[in-house]
């Protein structure tokens, strides 16, 4: 077959151009000028997940890369979806060629798989806090973020702050310097973890799945519940199937900014120690105090205030110039301060890694997953940082990585 | 040693009420202390205790249920048992609920939460039961995670399973094989890359891939550059993972995969799997 070519000559082509300009419509948006960004700076967005912190995920993406919404997301949906705009399946929102970035704010279970879903298809996330709901999750969307370039966010945004005030800057810096041999600091966190508040419902009877909601999709990676309306729509947060408990929820926000003054953001916990009653288990029930200890001594206690004795083992204790001898003081005072984060927005412009990229978020949110792991064995646990696993505990070491409902897999 | 059988069904009553009684409700849980007495002397009765529990055990979804109380007492026992170095009754209370796997008096729910337990304390001993259950479409999902979890001999009951499994179990078995990285199923998931079912065939290339076979390799490829979509994107990644697999031992054959994907991904909304390929073939 031949191959046909169409040789327009230059009169040809101004012609035909200026007529179909004639013919269009161009809104000033898409021109850009003052006060407009023009198409080529916009990205196309959608929303996964549109409860709760959803509509403020998105607002935050937005602001950040000046997004446009294309298209939203959620099983709770399906008497709507139209599958143009508005859908019930991630996935047929993914495999769209026009969306660049996603926010995503379903339950937590879903976090990891549609964060790593989303970077296969070459979008870059923000993702709603807590990142996951076990750790082997939050290595597996490590390794997407790597395998694929692109930028990962955690809707949390604390380390920001921290990162900019002169003295949680020297914290860092003698946390980094490896001049501390032995850290003797400790960080009390007391109450707000909203403990009961995010316990799930015991002698709960299955009722009817709503028309509206796709519960096999919502369940998700998890294994398939009979349906009750406690564990959708933010009492979730009360259940292991979706979460961890009122800790792993608002936790990620306070250690956020701690993971980064003591440079914890590339390790873990070696040890967790917790006082609590015997876990129930599909439940996320009450605890009383966690203590974490890393490998250099530094100490992170979570003090709930909502069950049992109150906490005395360990007083609060900080890190200054005071800990390091005079020697150590100068060569401290030669080292470079850490390189400030890159939003959101700024990384996806510049491809480099955003401040509270998938590695970072990770080693913040296992010091919740391992707290729980403490809290559901009922027993002091100890933990390999590098190679993510708990060390002399079998049963304990099965609830780092779960098994999940197929079709859905790390 | 006890002198007296423990009254299990008195014990269990045991647990505290939960906060708005008669209600589903939140619990606030026992004191530590006495729930491990309570769970320390059911384990003196041995299995006859424990038989005793399991037979007043109903799940919500049964009509008789009653409370919370008695799946609770057991799941402390479960954590009771799997504390390191107390294998004797790890494996006596393993061996307990692998049995009423097949018993009659038990709800398909009761035994979905039996297998949950097995997750928990489960080891070899209880593969063999579990492994019953892989062709029930309703117990094949919790058997499964069950066995993953205890994962010695589970790749054999899984693989014994893969030939007799159709529908939704198919996807789910291969996948758990994938899991296991079971290099001995690899002839069998690459017949279930023409799998009718799309789940059961992208969980094909997903187990092949984790086991790292040079001979899905050019199927894979092949059925990767056809898809589109959703199926495209996960099968390019199954493409990606395989040549990391490969290139552990055998680099040529993960160029010969890096080479292909970046030369045909040559649409610019795919250009982050080109540039994955680059990125790899240049290190």
């Amino acid at each position: 077959m031949k191959n046909r070519t169409h040789k327009l000559s230059r009169r040809q082509f101004l012609q035909r151009s200026a007529a179909i300009v004639a013919l269009t419509v161009v809104p000033r948006h898409v021109l850009g000028g003052p006060g407009q960004t023009p198409p080529s700076e916009t990205v196309g967005a959608a929303l996964i997940g549109c409860g709760g912190r959803g509509p403020g995920t998105f607002k935050h993406l937005q602001q950040e890369l000046n997004a446009v919404m294309l298209a939203q997301c959620d099983v709770r949906w399906l008497d709507r979806a139209d599958n143009k705009t508005v859908y019930t399946d991630f996935r047929r929102v993914l495999e769209r060629k026009d969306i660049d970035a996603v926010a995503i704010a379903t339950p937590p279970h879903w976090h990891a798989l549609i964060s790593i879903a989303a970077m296969q298809a070459g979008k870059d996330v923000l993702c709603e806090k807590p990142m996951t709901r076990f750790i082997a999750e939050g290595r597996a969307v490590a390794e997407a973020e790597k395998r694929y370039g692109r930028i990962f966010q955690i809707g949390t945004f604390g380390r920001f702050g921290v990162s900019k005030n002169p003295a949680e800057i020297l914290k860092r810096k003698i946390m980094k310097s490896g001049l501390l041999k032995n850290c003797p600091g400790v960080l009390v966190h007391s109450g707000g973890f909203k403990i009961k508040q995010w316990s799930g419902l015991v002698n709960a009877r299955p009722e009817p799945v709503p028309k509206s909601l796709d519960w096999g999709m919502y369940c998700g990676p998890a294994p398939l519940r009979p349906y009750h309306p406690h564990r959708v729509g933010g009492t979730h947060r009360g259940y292991w199937d979706y979460e961890g408990g009122g800790l792993t929820d608002m936790s990620q926000h306070y250690f956020d900014p701690v993971t980064w003054t003591y440079g914890k953001d590339d390790t873990a916990p070696v040890e967790v120690e917790v006082f609590a009653p015997p876990a129930h288990p599909e439940v996320c029930g009450m605890w009383g105090w966690i203590e974490l200890r890393y490998a250099d001594g530094f100490t992170i206690v979570c003090d709930g205030r909502e069950w049992g004795p109150p906490y005395e083992r360990k007083k609060a204790r900080g890190i200054s110039l005071d800990d390091l001898d005079e020697e150590s003081r100068k060569k401290l005072a030669a080292m470079p301060d850490p390189e400030p984060l890159r939003s959101f927005g700024e990384a996806v412009r510049t491809r480099k890694p955003a401040g509270g990229n998938a590695e970072a978020a990770h080693r913040t949110v296992t010091i919740l997953h391992l707290a729980n792991i403490a809290i559901r064995v009922g027993r002091k646990i100890k933990f390999d940082p590098v190679k993510e696993v708990i060390v002399g505990d079998e049963e304990a070491n099965r609830l780092v990585n779960l098994p999940m409902r197929a079709p859905w897999h790390l | 040693m006890a002198t007296t059988k423990p009254n299990v069904a008195a014990l269990v009553e045991q647990m505290p009420e939960v906060d708005h009684p008669g209600k589903p409700s939140t619990f606030t849980g026992p004191d530590p202390a006495v729930a491990e007495r309570i769970f320390a002397e059911i384990f003196t009765g041995g299995r006859a205790s424990l038989l005793e529990l399991l037979a007043i055990l109903r799940s919500p979804c049964d009509e008789d249920f009653k409370n919370y109380k008695a799946g609770y007492v057991l799941h402390g026992l479960a954590l009771r048992a799997g504390r390191p170095g107390n294998e004797k009754q790890r494996r006596l209370l393993a061996e307990t609920l692998a049995s009423q796997l097949d018993s009659r008096k038990h709800s398909k729910a009761v035994k979905a939460f039996l297998m949950q337990e097995l997750q928990t304390v489960g080891g070899r001993e209880a593969v063999k039961a579990l492994g019953k259950h892989l062709l029930d479409d309703d117990l094949c999902e919790p058997a499964t995670q069950a066995l993953l979890s205890i994962r010695e001999g589970a790749a054999e009951a899984l693989r014994a399973a893969l030939p007799k499994t159709k529908g939704k179990s198919r996807a789910t078995i291969i996948q758990a094989l994938g899991v296991l990285r079971d290099a001995r199923s690899a002839a069998a998931l690459k017949k279930s890359l023409d799998d009718a079912d799309g789940d059961a065939r992208l969980a094909a290339a997903w187990a092949l891939a984790r086991i790292g076979d040079p001979g899905a390799m050019d199927a894979m490829l092949k059925l990767a550059d056809k898809a589109e979509g959703w199926e495209r994107i996960q099968l390019t990644n199954a493409c990606l993972l395989l040549a990391e697999n490969r290139a552990a031992g055998k680099k040529a054959d993960a160029a010969r995969i890096y080479t292909h994907l970046r030369d045909t991904r040559q649409d610019p909304k795919e250009r982050h799997v080109r540039e994955a390929a680059e990125k790899a073939l240049s290190q």
